[in-house]
């Protein structure tokens, strides 16, 4: 097989593995089968298994990786849309966006380096917690490896998404659905999100704008923590 | 080229997509997968502007947050009406995850992650993810009291 042949199959198999795996998670949502954890494990196998090389996957999978920044600038709807709980709960979800900021970065470095791993993992693991787009914005500007950077996300993504309601049900004290949809935004991004509108519309609601301000600020602070960790 | 669906779902907002007066089916579906199309290459070339004015001018914050920025600004002084960007904006935030699934295969270019490291990046990430909850939950419940307590004292003065 040519090589732009076998980059165009590559782009044609990822794509329709998405959708077909989309299909099945909708009519049946289990954590397990989300399209977040399985498309990737599938193409992964395959690249793998057929010694297809990385250069070769990405020649026109690229493109789809492009589009992270215009869905970045589309960020600024459903900002716009909730107009009316910001100005309600600006105070509430700055300060649980800050404080999930500097818990995220603070603990990921620290266990990382307690437990012995290399500057490039800590810095991509500083920077896990925030949704993709401004995950690898963030890691490029600490000068860490954005496409690990992108890997933490996921695996962050889906385990926030697996435990987020154990945690809660161990804090009963937390009964605000306002704190019960925070939590699910800033330490679980866009998968988390998607649980906690399941749990609730202001808690997805709350969810997404501490997801989208968590990304803003880490993006903003990348500077600062990079000056005070490494 | 990637326009997969043409119903639009958004993963972020739950504002539901206006349909038009019901015409054919394949019609209507047809004009939504074009303006839906359309409204995506706006917004890739405001994208593209920010990208521009971001190396032209030296802007010091990264382009795509700076186009976030202009758009957000531009729909709050009314220059852009949502219905302009709406089902391209919905189309990119439902699809996200897709754009997202090549950055993961990068772990193909670093075995030691399968290997020897997995279980401590493991650890790293299931620790952390559960202090940023507890942390979180405990900061937006009180910072929450604390609000209803301004609202309730701004409200009796009213009265």
């Amino acid at each position: 097989m040519s090589d732009s042949l076998l980059a165009a199959f590559c782009f044609v198999l990822t794509v329709g593995l998405y959708y077909a795996n989309k299909r099945i998670y909708n009519r049946n949502l289990r954590v397990i089968l989300m399209p977040l954890l399985v498309t990737p494990a599938i193409l992964i196998a395959i690249v793998l298994l057929a010694g297809i090389p990385y250069q070769d996957y990405m020649a026109d999978t690229h493109w789809l990786m492009w589009l992270l920044g215009p869905t970045t600038i589309a960020f600024a709807l459903p900002i716009y849309d909730n107009r009316a709980m910001v100005r309600k709960h600006w105070l509430s979800i700055s300060a649980g966006v800050i404080a999930a900021v500097i818990t995220s970065v603070v603990s990921s470095v620290m266990l990382a380096r307690w437990l012995g791993l290399s500057v490039m993992l800590q810095k991509g693991l500083a920077v896990r917690s925030v949704t993709t787009p401004f995950a690898i914005e963030a890691a490029k500007s600490l000068g860490g490896p954005a496409d690990l950077a992108a890997v933490f996300v996921v695996i962050t993504g889906v385990l926030g998404m697996a435990i987020g309601e154990t945690v809660l049900a161990c804090l009963p004290m937390i009964r605000s659905r306002l704190a019960h949809g925070a939590i699910f935004g800033a330490a679980a991004h866009g998968a988390g999100t998607a649980k906690a509108r399941q749990i609730g519309e202001v808690q997805g609601v709350v969810a997404s704008l501490v997801m989208m301000t968590a990304g803003l600020i880490s993006v903003l602070a990348a500077p600062l923590i990079g000056r005070l960790f490494f | 080229m990637t326009l997969g669906l043409p119903i639009m779902s958004s993963s972020i907002t739950s504002a539901t997509y206006l349909a038009p007066a019901p015409a054919s089916p394949l019609w209507q579906r047809a004009r939504q997968f074009s303006s839906a199309t359309l409204q995506v290459v706006a917004l890739s070339a405001l994208w593209l502007l920010a990208a521009w004015m971001q190396a032209r001018w030296h802007v010091p914050i990264p382009a795509s947050l700076l186009g976030l920025l202009l758009l957000a600004a531009l729909l709050f002084a009314g220059v852009v009406k949502t219905g302009w960007i709406r089902q391209g904006a919905n189309w990119l935030l439902g699809e996200m995850l897709l754009f997202f699934v090549p950055a993961v295969l990068a772990v193909v270019n670093h075995p030691e992650l399968l290997h020897s490291q997995g279980w401590r990046v493991c650890t790293v990430i299931g620790l952390s993810t559960v202090a940023v909850m507890v942390v979180t939950a405990f900061v937006v419940d009180q910072v929450y009291r604390v609000e209803l307590m301004l609202a309730r004292r701004r409200s009796n003065r009213h009265v």
